[in-house]
This record gives structure tokens, sequence and C-alpha cells, in this order.
């Protein structure tokens, strides 16, 4: 646009030559970049692919060819078949309530005052103290023999399995994921809030809007594409979701929370089974940028009866 | 109204216990012996408060505390100048360009954004082995850098973008070079989005784990927070004195730059990511 208007009238050749050094300089200026994602990411995601069909331990090379054996076993595997289910749990629960708390809490906070920064602080520390730390905390809480169990026991009362009976074990691991992972969504709803217009909110209120009807006639709508953010990013996240289990329970009781990462890596380097553990890999990449497209076109209809 | 604020103060104390709780217990119980955590992990200790814990964790063999907090600080700051120093340029050739080789640059740059870093590191080993980088710093770093590449290239592009054109235009006037329009023209004006990716490399870097613990490995006897907390509680899960103190000693720093900069930390992730 700027350059076609450009009034000075140069020669063809001279501006050919401008963009000729124009398009060297952005070459030297994208190169490093790029290179670093093709080295690490790009060739790494074609060598998974390519080692997802071989039945490499690591050491043979090359790597012996088997076809799609790593495929077929995987979707037949209990320890894979369990870990997805569980992991499709946590991605569905943890989404739904991360988004929830996030955008209440994040309503809740959104007047400026100390209170609310307070509590601002409160709820994104998780974030920053990290996963594994967080694991281990939770873990000497609700242990047999963590804090709460201590009180259960110092009052007479029985000791709750928090950790240590299957089913307490996987909704006290999903609670846990929720606890540490719905601060960023407070943030990032809280960022969406102030981007609101001050004169919808007035003209709701000059028109008899109850604030519960102006959260979802007004800010909702106007926080579609917010919430298409949050949605995406909490599905993303918890379907990778690995340390804070590691720390939390270490896969267990019988490994019944185990998630699909957490099982790749054990897969790949306490069993060395490099191969098979590249195939689940490249399934959960599958799943994830489905997933991800899924979301975005699903949140494209609502976004899009906004802007109508 | 009162019934609503009542509602909302009734909120506020949940989440301020929820969110508080787990972290009280961490200071406290870190000062206490083995007998106070278990007999009253909330309250009172009935031997008073000890410094032997941290003390005995401050100077175990199993995690060097300071040397990990070394290795993690080093990490967080070269990884996201080099970040900083690849991504914007890159950012400003591509917001600017007009040819379809730009888009396509980066599409391939943003389906990084994707990938679970957990899902390549095996195919990384390969990767760094043939650099002659596989347990070494370096080879971590440019790993780790790479992983920040997409969001910071997302966030950076869309930011430049928003930015008039005319500005280049009387920069290119006074003479200046497509590199040097951008640092000293457009970059300056890039802070919020830098700031938005400065928190959220940052912690992404601090809080690794997987990649720390598998490129370096424990072979090579440099570990982070996180791979050296690990290493010193996971074998000794049940002892709390163990568990408590080095869990405050990890955490510590960083609670205190967060309450420090928590304006700088959540105003620095909702600036850019607005314009996003």
């Amino acid at each position: 646009m700027a350059s076609a208007s450009s009034p000075a009238p140069a020669t063809s050749s001279r501006r050919r030559r401008a963009a000729r050094t124009d398009l060297a300089t952005d070459m030297v200026m994208i190169a490093p970049a790029f290179a670093l994602v093709v080295a690490f990411v790009i060739i790494p995601i074609g060598i998974a692919l390519y080692l997802s069909f071989t039945d490499w331990d690591g050491f043979t090379i090359p790597p012996d060819w088997i076809g799609a054996h790593n495929y077929l076993r995987l979707f037949q595997d209990p320890d894979v078949l369990r870990a997805a289910a569980f992991t499709a749990v946590i991605a569905v629960v943890g989404t739904i309530a991360c988004n929830a708390l996030g955008l209440g809490i994040a309503v809740l906070l959104n007047r400026n005052s100390r209170v609310n920064t307070l509590m601002r602080v409160l709820v994104f520390s998780p974030y920053v103290i990290g996963p594994i730390i967080l694991g281990f905390l939770w873990s000497s809480i609700l242990g047999s023999n963590g804090a709460i169990n201590s009180v259960l026991t110092n009052l007479g009362a029985e000791r709750l399995p928090f950790l240590a009976d299957p089913t307490w074990a996987m909704v006290t691991t999903i609670l846990v994921i929720i606890w540490a992972s719905f601060g960023v969504n407070v943030v990032l709803y809280l960022a969406g809030l102030q981007t609101l217009d001050d004169s919808l909110l007035e003209a709701a209120v000059i028109d008899g809007a109850s604030p519960w009807q102006t959260f979802w006639r007004v800010k909702l709508p106007v926080l579609a594409p917010t919430v298409t953010l949050n949605v995406v990013l909490a599905a993303i996240g918890l379907l990778r979701v690995y340390e804070i289990v590691l720390a939390l329970t270490a896969g267990g009781p019988a490994g019944t929370t185990q998630t699909v990462v957490f099982n790749i890596l054990t897969t790949s380097f306490s069993r060395s089974q490099l191969g098979y553990g590249a195939a689940q890999s490249v399934v959960l990449m599958v799943v994830i940028i489905t997933v991800t497209v899924v979301l975005t076109q699903l949140r494209r209809r609502s976004e899009e009866a906004v802007s109508a | 109204m009162t019934a609503r604020r009542t509602l909302r103060g009734l909120a506020f104390a949940l989440i301020g216990v929820a969110m508080l709780a787990p972290l009280y217990l961490l200071v406290t119980n870190a000062f206490k012996t083995q007998q106070d955590i278990v007999g009253s992990p909330f309250g009172w200790p009935d031997d008073g408060f000890t410094l032997d814990n941290l003390w005995r964790a401050a100077t175990s063999t199993d995690f060097n505390v300071v040397g990990a907090y070394g290795t993690t600080a080093l990490l967080v700051i070269v990884v996201n100048v080099l970040s900083v120093l690849v991504a914007g340029p890159a950012s400003y050739a591509i917001a600017r360009g007009v040819r379809r080789g730009h888009r396509i640059v980066l599409l391939v740059m943003l389906a990084g954004l994707f990938i679970p870093s957990q899902a390549i590191v095996i195919p990384v080993i390969y990767v760094l082995k043939t650099l002659g980088l596989m347990g070494t710093l370096p080879g971590l770093v440019l790993f780790q850098t790479a992983l920040t590449i997409p969001t910071t290239l997302f966030l950076f592009t869309a930011f430049v973008q928003s930015i008039p054109r005319e500005l280049d235009e009387a920069a290119r006037i006074d003479g200046a070079s497509r590199l040097g329009t951008f640092w000293r023209v457009i970059f300056p004006l890039m802070r919020p989005a830098v700031a938005t990716a400065v928190v959220l490399n940052a912690v992404g870097v601090w809080s690794d784990f997987v990649n720390p613990r598998i490129i370096l490995g424990p072979g090579s006897g440099i570990y982070t927070v996180t791979t050296g907390v690990y290493s010193a509680i996971s074998k000794y899960s049940t002892d709390f004195t163990i568990v408590y103190s080095n869990m405050l000693l990890a955490v510590a720093p960083v609670i205190i730059f967060y309450v420090l900069l928590q304006k700088r930390i959540i105003g620095g992730l909702t600036s850019g990511a607005v314009k996003g």
C-alpha cells in the first residue's frame, strides 16, 4: 500500500534492486529464528514420524523398520488406552472448570482495588511456583501421612485415601490440576474484561439490565475471542499435563493416574522402547492439532454471532 | 446489595483459603520437627520452630540450591535474551513482508505452538547428539530458545502489525537501514509485547522439568531448581523434614521475586495478550 502510493518516481530497475536488497535483509532477519525452529521442532517432528515406524531401542543403528506395528499396538495397549481416557477426562473437566472459574473470578476481581490486587496475586501464584513443586506440596498435604490425614488421625477419625485409592487418586489429581491451572485463565479473562467498552455497560444499566443479564448478554458476547483463546490454551495445556502428576502420585496407585505424556516418557526411557514412544507422541500431536482446529472452528460461530 | 457483598466476601474468603493454605503449610512446616509436622501440621509446634531442617537441606549434597539457582537463572536470562534477539527482527520482517514466502515462514514457525515439547524431546536428543551438544547447557539453551520462538513470534508479529508503517518510512527517509529501523524505531514501541513474552518465557524456562532432566541428564551433574528439587525430594517423600525444607528453598526466591514484581508480571502477561 504505502510503497504504491509513494510519490518518488524511481525507475523500475532501481525499485527492483531495492526490493531485492529488502528480500535479502528479510532473509537475514528471519534466518536465525527459522533455523532454530526447523532444527529443534520441524526436523524432530520428522524424526519422530520416522522412529514411530521402527522398534528403536535407543542404541541399535539403524533402527529396524516395522511398518505400522507401533500404531496398531497402541490402540490395543491397555496402558495407553487408560492413560488416554484419563487425559481426556482431565482435558474436558479441566477446560470447563478452568474457564468457569477463570471467567467467574475475573468478573469478581475486575475493578481495581487493594483486595482485588491481592486476590489476583494469590490466584496466579501456582503458575509462578510451577508444577513439580506444586505436585510435591499437594502430595505432602494429601498423602496417607500428609497434613490432612494427620489432622484426621489426631481427631481420631479414619484416614482418607486421597492418593491411595485409584478412584480417589484420579479425582484428587484432577482437582489439583485445576487448582494449579485456573489462575492463568483468570488473568487472561481480566485482560479481556479490561478491553470492554464502558459505554456498553452504561447503556445496559440505563436500559435496566440486571448484573446477571449484563454478564450474559453484554460481557460474555464481547468476550467471545477471549473465551476462544482460554478454551484452546486450557485444552492444549491439559492434554500434555505431566509434571504435576509425576510429583503428586508418580502415576500411581497401580498406574491409574498416568497421563499420555507420562506414558510416553515411561515407554521411551524406563522401557527403552523409543520407537513405540515416538508413535504415541505422533498420535498426541495429531490429537492436539485436531482439538485446536475443532475448538477454533466451533468458537468461530459464536464469535461471528457477535460481530453480526 | 448487602447480600451480594456478603456473597462476594464469602467467595473471596473461600478462594483465599484455597490458595493460601498450601503455601502456609509449605512455609510453616519447613521450620518444624517431623513430630510436629505430623502432630500439628496446621498449628503451633510443641517443640517450637527450628532452622535445623533448612540448614540441613541447604548444606545437603543431594541438592545444591545455590548451584541449581545459578543454572536456572542463567537459563532464564540467556533464553529470554536470545529469544527476543532472534524473534524480534524476524517478526518485523514477517509483519512488514508482502510476499507469500513471509506467510509460509510464519505458518511453519507457528506450527510449533501446537507441538508439546515432551513429544519431540526424544528426536531432539538425536539432533543434539549430531551437533555434539547433548548433555550440555548450550544444547539445552538452544532447544528451550527454539521452544519459545513460536509464542514470542506470534505476540511480536501481531504487535508490529498494529504499529503504523509511516514510522518505518520516516526512518527510511532519515537513512536508517531496515535492521536499524527495527531496533531503534519499532522495538522501543514493543514493550508491552516484550513484557508478555518475557514473563511467559521466564516462567516456562523456570518451571521446565522434562527438558533439563532429559537433555542434561543426571550424569552431567548440572541441575536446575526443578530437577534438583525432584532428585532431592522423590527419594525421601515420607521424611517431611526433607520435603518441606527443600520445597521452601526452591520456591522462596521465586515467591519473593513474584511478590515484589507482581504488578509487572501480571500486568506484563496481559499487556501484550490483549493485542494478539
